[in-house]
């Protein structure tokens, strides 16, 4: 087989391999537009379900997803960009920073469903915060922790020391660089990751199920401490269970479309506004 | 920034400055001595070999500015041809003041001194004049970057060979007619020697100008001076 | 006055020894250049004068550095005080992502200064003192990315100037740009040194002769000479600097 026609072969697989994530992911969100956009009206948006959730909408769900991601970013947020800050600007020492690495790369891959069991051992029942939305907060907070602080790192690994130095020589200390200098060139960087967090965490079901993701409420949450519906589980639910699935298959799918469309929307405006930023501070 | 003159180019302005007072010290030296010598002035030839020590001392300041120079701007095109031309114009100008010198020492020595009518006779006032043009001229073509009349000064050159060959040719018979004044024509025809070589000096500077301003080489080219060069060439024994 | 003073320093990253037993002294108000090969100890010794190599983990010195009579390597001494008092600009020019002013501002107000007007008059003063005050005096808010390469590094000096340092250490600084703007910064150095202390590390020798009034000699580690510019560009007393200066190096 000559040079020529064995390059030919091996780039015509790669363009369809390539091309294939593209197919799949438009097939997915065929498939559940096709199937999910008859149900979507705004009062499927904005009303509780009803009638054995075959009626009604899904807003009691939207709602504590939303309060979900909310609670999960503001523990999530500061407590990794800070850990980032440590082991990224601090420690000086290699083996520690690489030991602190390590051990955030190891929470990373435990499983969902243990941060969940996790979440109910301490905050359900040894913090007695019962089944609540503080309880899934906290622990889709811890879940997404990890990739917080990974992509904090990526992002301060990308200013250049040059403008450490630069800050340092004009006679600013450590924090002073840090704040002024590191942080805001890191920023956009910071907070598209923060952003894919929220993807993650919008999606996630295993970490609610044993901390306060409802089947059914008959009333919207009034505190932090009650209990809540979401997206996932709320699609889970509709899927699998009820008293008829035949009926509720096409709410299944508007559901499932309302959560995808919303993680879509997060991942774009994540993109945006990275582009927004690298534009108005020029290149680096 | 960029209407502003470069630190280096005050430094060529600086040198270019020292060079103009030079020039003007030689042609003082000049004048000095064609007065001097014509009145037997011995005051005046005193003041002029006291004033050649300056004229020393200026050539050693404008080399070791011209190799300081060089040493750190490295310069190029026409900075390096400047350069280049004023560590030889400054040498020329020390050697026309040395000459100058010469005559004047003659003129204090006194004893041998040509008479009223010999230098008459031997037109000395037009020589000294004639490079004291030269000289002034050429100092105004640096001064204006000017080399339009470089042929001019050149030419003076060949008049000033004229009555340098006439006035040997006068002293060589004059000393077939008066053997006891042997010491005086000697002595005579040595000044005229040396106004001659000025002139000559004076050639070389509007050389390097040219070669400064123009970038041409005028030195040894044909039509100008070959013939010259070779006869100077030929007496160079004599001094 | 000699402002710098350094006293028989050896300087070691880990087990190699960058400099061996340098010792000089700077006048006010100079401009002194460093020159030498890649790797001499050039650099390291402008580093140590602010002490940016404390940055660097696993360093050692010994000897004596003195700059306006104090030890900056006593204990106890307020190394961010030391760097204000000793400006910097670096071989790469190194703007912050923020506008031309803020980056100008920026040195003033780490260092606790608030008073607006008082900050304004000292970026224009700054800007004009690094000769880039016309260029930019109408875009002060645009990103000092929009700047050009010899603009911002001219820019990277207003800010080193901005808080009125005494001494001003130069990296390599025009080795990242064009003979146009190389031009610039020299001749901005050599202007400069009216009302600064300036020293400079470079790779091109010319820079040095052009722009300095004592040029040090490093060879590995060592400084091997260290004397007037005029002197070491027309008649070096070591053979090895005459070797290098003039291209016949190894």
């Amino acid at each position: 087989m000559s040079k020529k026609l064995s390059q030919k072969i091996a780039f015509w697989t790669f363009r369809i391999l390539g091309w294939f994530v593209v197919g799949i992911l438009l097939w997915i969100l065929g498939f559940i537009i096709y199937n999910g956009i008859s149900v979507i009206s705004w009062e499927f948006i904005s009303q509780a379900p009803r009638d054995g959730m075959l009626k009604g909408g899904i807003f009691p769900a939207i709602l504590g997803t939303f309060c979900l991601i909310v609670g999960s970013m503001l523990i999530a947020f500061p407590l990794g960009v800070m850990s980032a800050i440590y082991t990224n600007e601090y420690v000086r020492d290699g083996k520690v920073s690489r030991f602190i690495r390590m051990m955030t790369n190891n929470l990373g891959s435990i499983p969902s469903i243990i941060f969940g069991l996790f979440g109910m051992a301490l905050f359900v029942r040894y913090l007695g915060w019962k089944g609540s939305i503080l309880s899934g907060s906290f622990t889709l907070g811890l879940l997404v922790l990890p990739l917080v602080i990974r992509t904090t790192e990526e992002a301060l690994r990308m200013v250049p020391d040059s403008l450490r130095v630069g800050s340092y020589a004009l006679g600013a200390s450590k924090l002073q660089t840090i704040r002024y200098v590191v942080l805001p060139t890191a920023f956009p960087n910071i907070i598209t990751g923060l952003i894919l967090s929220v993807g993650r965490v919008s999606g996630e079901t295993a970490p609610i199920l044993f901390t306060g993701a409802a089947y059914f409420l008959a009333t919207l949450p009034s505190s932090i401490f009650d209990k809540f519906m979401a997206l996932p589980y709320h699609l889970y639910v509709i899927s699998t269970s009820g008293t008829d699935l035949e009926a509720a298959r096409p709410i299944a799918y508007g559901t499932a479309l309302v959560l995808i469309t919303l993680v879509l929307i997060i991942n774009f405006t994540a993109s945006f506004i990275r582009r927004y930023f690298s534009k108005k501070h020029g290149a680096n | 920034m960029d209407k502003m003159i470069k630190h280096s180019e005050k430094e060529l302005i600086a040198l270019k400055q020292e060079i103009n007072s030079m020039w003007q010290l030689v042609l003082s030296q000049l004048q000095k001595c064609k007065l001097a010598y014509l009145a037997g002035n011995v005051e005046l030839a005193h003041e002029v070999v006291i004033r050649e020590k300056s004229v020393n001392s200026f050539e050693l300041s404008i080399d070791t500015g011209c190799e300081n120079y060089m040493a750190l701007f490295s310069p190029v095109a026409m900075d390096l041809r400047l350069i280049i031309s004023l560590i030889k114009i400054s040498t020329t100008l020390e050697r026309i003041a040395d000459f100058a010198d010469g005559i004047a020492r003659h003129v204090i020595e006194g004893n041998s001194m040509a008479s009223e009518a010999m230098k008459e006779d031997l037109k000395v006032e037009s020589m000294f004049d004639a490079v004291i043009s030269m000289l002034s001229d050429s100092f105004v073509a640096l001064e204006s970057e000017n080399t339009k009349i470089s042929g001019k000064i050149l030419q003076k050159d060949d008049e000033i060979d004229k009555l340098y060959e006439e006035g040997k040719q006068y002293l060589a018979e004059y000393i077939q007619k008066d053997p006891g004044k042997g010491q005086c024509v000697l002595d005579t025809f040595l000044t005229l020697r040396k106004i001659e070589r000025i002139g000559d000096h004076c050639c070389n500077i509007v050389e390097e100008i040219v070669f400064y301003i123009d970038a041409k080489v005028l030195k040894h080219s044909k039509g100008r001076s070959a013939s010259k060069k070779a006869e100077s060439n030929g007496s160079e024994a004599g001094e | 006055m000699n402002i710098i003073e350094a006293k028989n320093i050896d300087f070691y990253y880990g087990d190699f020894q960058a400099l061996k037993g340098v010792s000089l002294t700077v006048a006010k108000n100079s401009v002194t250049a460093f020159i030498g090969p890649s790797g001499c100890g050039k650099s390291t010794f402008l580093r140590l004068l602010n002490r940016m190599n404390d940055l660097i983990p696993d360093i050692k010195l010994s000897g004596e550095c003195f700059i306006n009579g104090e030890n900056i390597y006593r204990k106890g001494i307020d190394v961010d005080v030391l760097r204000k008092k000793i400006g910097m600009v670096f071989q790469k020019p190194n703007p912050f992502p923020k506008s031309i002013f803020d980056n100008i501002a920026y040195g003033l107000r780490v260092n606790g200064e608030r008073s607006k007007e008082f900050i304004r008059n000292r970026v224009e003063e700054s800007l004009k003192g690094a000769a880039l005050w016309e260029e930019v005096k109408d875009k002060l808010t645009h990103s000092a990315y929009d700047l050009s390469g010899g603009q911002q590094q001219r820019l990277c000096i207003a800010r080193a100037l901005a808080v009125k340092p005494d001494i001003l250490l130069m990296d390599e600084p025009a080795s990242a740009l064009d003979p146009i703007s190389t031009s610039k910064i020299e001749e901005l150095i050599y202007n400069l040194k009216a009302e600064y202390t300036i020293v400079i590390v470079t790779h091109n020798m010319q820079q040095a002769a052009r722009v300095s009034d004592t040029t040090g000699f490093f060879m590995l580690g060592e400084l091997i000479e260290f004397s007037d510019t005029k002197k070491m560009f027309l008649n070096p007393d070591k053979e090895q600097t005459q070797n290098y200066i003039t291209g016949r190096f190894g």
